[in-house]
């Protein structure tokens, strides 16, 4: 080509950039379009469709708090941002509409909306990636044959660099693509089965798994407990963290189906989980998670070491002042009011952070799924400075956990919410 | 067991021994003779036993069904004796403002909440005395003082009106 010509073909790029980014405009417009979809399903099929709902928890993030089912709108709070989760009633304004059974299987196991925009990751495409296509159709006719909801998705807020949706195309290429390491030894059916619950519909990595810092699940430490998310930490729920905290077969089934075993009651998060998830699981697929999550063949639960290092008067009169009142002299508890703290999951945690946030901030009133409930626990952060939690941390660890390492006082002023 | 000393409206106890992990309420009613002071629910939720603690972060509500004795040792705590004017012999002379409201609006029946309802709204009033509120979020900010305390023979209404009232008879307590 000539001198000539290459500065005619440059002088040319800017129209056509503007040309491709106008037809750029019009094809997703295009794509946006097209016809509202009709969905035929028999009762069966809606039953089935209902079930994986469940279990894939989808009204955790498309169904907000006094709101229309699946109409969206719940925030999820994220390092990159708030994100909300959408509307996805079949509207064909703001809803799934025109979704095609095509479009909704590229949209769960691909993160790419119909209009060719890319979901953020915070929609777990990347568990529901190895999602069946029998189990993607049932759950499309399940949410097509719902009340249609007009209702517009608030806009998100996330910070930049992150809200270039079209960056997630390469997020996509580096971190989607492989499957996430089985968190145990198996290969019964059963277990095979609570695998595919555990890691894909369930998506239990997505708060569990430790991430990097573009936020992408860490493949090689599976379910090894992330604290970075959320006030309080998804814990370790590796076979050997569950046995570390004494859990077995029988109690970890039994949270899982109504979110309280023993000295083991769900809270924030994991509670809303089991409640709209879980719980509604049948026999044989809560059976599955578990053998899943331990193994074919489960470890020993550990047992609980006496690791009380001798009477802490300062400590144990908090204890007496602050908790003993609900909690018992002994730690044991009271049926429906106040956790057993001797041998809890949280207090027996290799890391202190939920029983730290628990006393700083307290909880709130829980209605477990099995009927049980726990009332609000107030919290402390106001009557104690940071080595007094510190100090009765400690000592509830060591005399109701087995865990003899002190809790160190700058782990509760980090901990302190308005740090 | 051990020694134990209390401020309970504005009068010194002690030093008494009591066993380290017993709660305030049963001090009051079984060293003390405070038996004003009601053990309901023991669970901290209905209110009833409810104290008020004059420290640093006071004046506040503190349950005193679930909150160890030796938790106030350091402490000027307020019970519902502690409200009226007393003459030289002991005798009540005037109830406080709370009380008088309350028996004016026939809040309550049973009267079992009562002491709880009473600590409340004087920790309330003395509260809007620092910061008072605008005229319209008076309501609220009322629902939300006596929201935590349970009343089984539901005289809420009664209760929250009495309030409110007290609150505009009351100059100091509404920004202007």
């Amino acid at each position: 080509m000539t001198r000539l010509g290459w500065q005619r073909a440059l002088l040319l790029l800017p129209f056509i950039l503007v040309v491709w980014w106008l037809f750029a405009i019009l094809a997703g417009w295009w794509a946006g379009r097209g016809p509202a979809q009709k969905v035929q399903a028999n009762a069966q099929q809606r039953a089935l469709g209902r079930y994986l709902l469940d279990a894939a928890d989808c009204a955790a993030c498309h169904t907000a708090a006094g709101g229309a089912p699946f109409a969206g709108g719940v925030p999820l709070h994220s390092p990159f941002g708030t994100i909300y989760g959408t509307n996805i009633t079949p509207d064909p304004e703001h809803g799934i509409g025109r979704y095609t059974a095509d479009d909704f299987y590229h949209a769960l196991t691909r993160g790419e909306a119909r209009d060719g925009h890319q979901l953020y990751p915070a929609m777990p495409y990347v568990s529901y990636k190895s999602m069946t296509r029998a189990d993607s159709d049932a759950l499309y006719a399940y949410l097509m044959n719902q009340v249609a909801v007009n209702q517009a998705n608030p806009s998100n807020d996330v910070r930049f660099p992150a809200n270039i949706r079209a960056s997630l195309h390469g997020w996509n290429l580096l971190f989607a693509g492989a499957d996430a390491s089985p968190v145990s030894q198996g290969n019964s059916p059963a277990w095979q089965r609570g695998r595919y619950l555990v890691e894909t519909l369930g998506h239990c990595g997505e708060c569990h798994s430790p991430r990097g810092v573009l936020g992408q699940v860490d493949r090689d430490r599976p379910l090894a407990g992330n604290s970075e998310l959320g006030r309080f930490a998804a814990p370790d729920i590796t076979p050997q963290g569950l046995a570390a905290r004494g859990w077995q077969g029988a109690s970890l089934r039994e949270y899982l189906a109504t979110g309280a075993s023993g000295p083991a009651v769900a809270s924030d998060e994991m509670l809303k989980v089991v409640s709209l998830s879980t719980s509604r699981l049948n026999a044989a697929d809560l059976d599955a998670m578990t053998i899943y999550l331990l193994g074919d063949a489960p470890p020993a639960p550990g047992t609980l070491a006496d690791a009380s290092g001798g009477p802490d008067g300062a400590a144990q009169r908090h204890y007496f002042n602050l908790c003993a009142g609900c909690h018992g002299r002994d730690g044991g508890g009271v049926p429906n009011v106040a956790v057993s703290l001797r041998a809890n999951s949280s207090v027996r945690d290799s890391s202190p952070h939920n029983l730290i946030v628990a006393i700083l901030d307290g909880l709130p009133e829980h209605d477990f799924p099995g009927l049980a409930r726990m009332q609000e626990m107030p919290g402390f952060g106001a009557d104690l400075g940071d080595a007094e939690i510190a100090a009765l941390a400690t000592w509830l660890r060591q005399q109701f956990g087995g865990q003899p390492a002190p809790v160190e006082a700058a782990a509760v002023r980090e901990l302190r919410r308005d740090l | 067991m051990t020694m134990l000393k209390l401020k309970i409206n504005g009068q010194d106890f002690g030093p008494i021994d009591v066993p380290e992990d017993m709660m305030l309420v049963d001090v009051l009613h079984e060293y003390l003779g405070l038996t004003g002071t009601r053990f309901g629910c023991g669970q901290g939720e209905c209110g009833a036993c409810t104290v008020i603690v004059d420290d640093t972060r006071g004046p506040r509500e503190v349950r005193s069904c679930i909150t160890g004795a030796h938790y106030f040792s350091d402490k000027p705590i307020r019970t519902v004796e502690g409200h009226a004017t007393r003459d030289a012999a002991g005798k009540i002379s005037a109830l406080s403002p709370v009380q008088q409201a309350f028996l004016d609006h026939f809040s309550f029946q049973c009267g079992y909440c009562t002491p709880g309802f009473v600590n409340a709204a004087t920790v309330l009033l003395e509260r809007l005395a620092k910061s008072p509120v605008r005229k319209e979020e008076l309501e609220d900010t009322i629902t939300e003082a006596l929201n935590p305390h349970l009343c089984r023979c539901t005289g809420y209404v009664r209760y929250y009106q009495a309030v409110k009232q007290l609150v505009l008879g009351t100059p100091g307590l509404i920004k202007p």
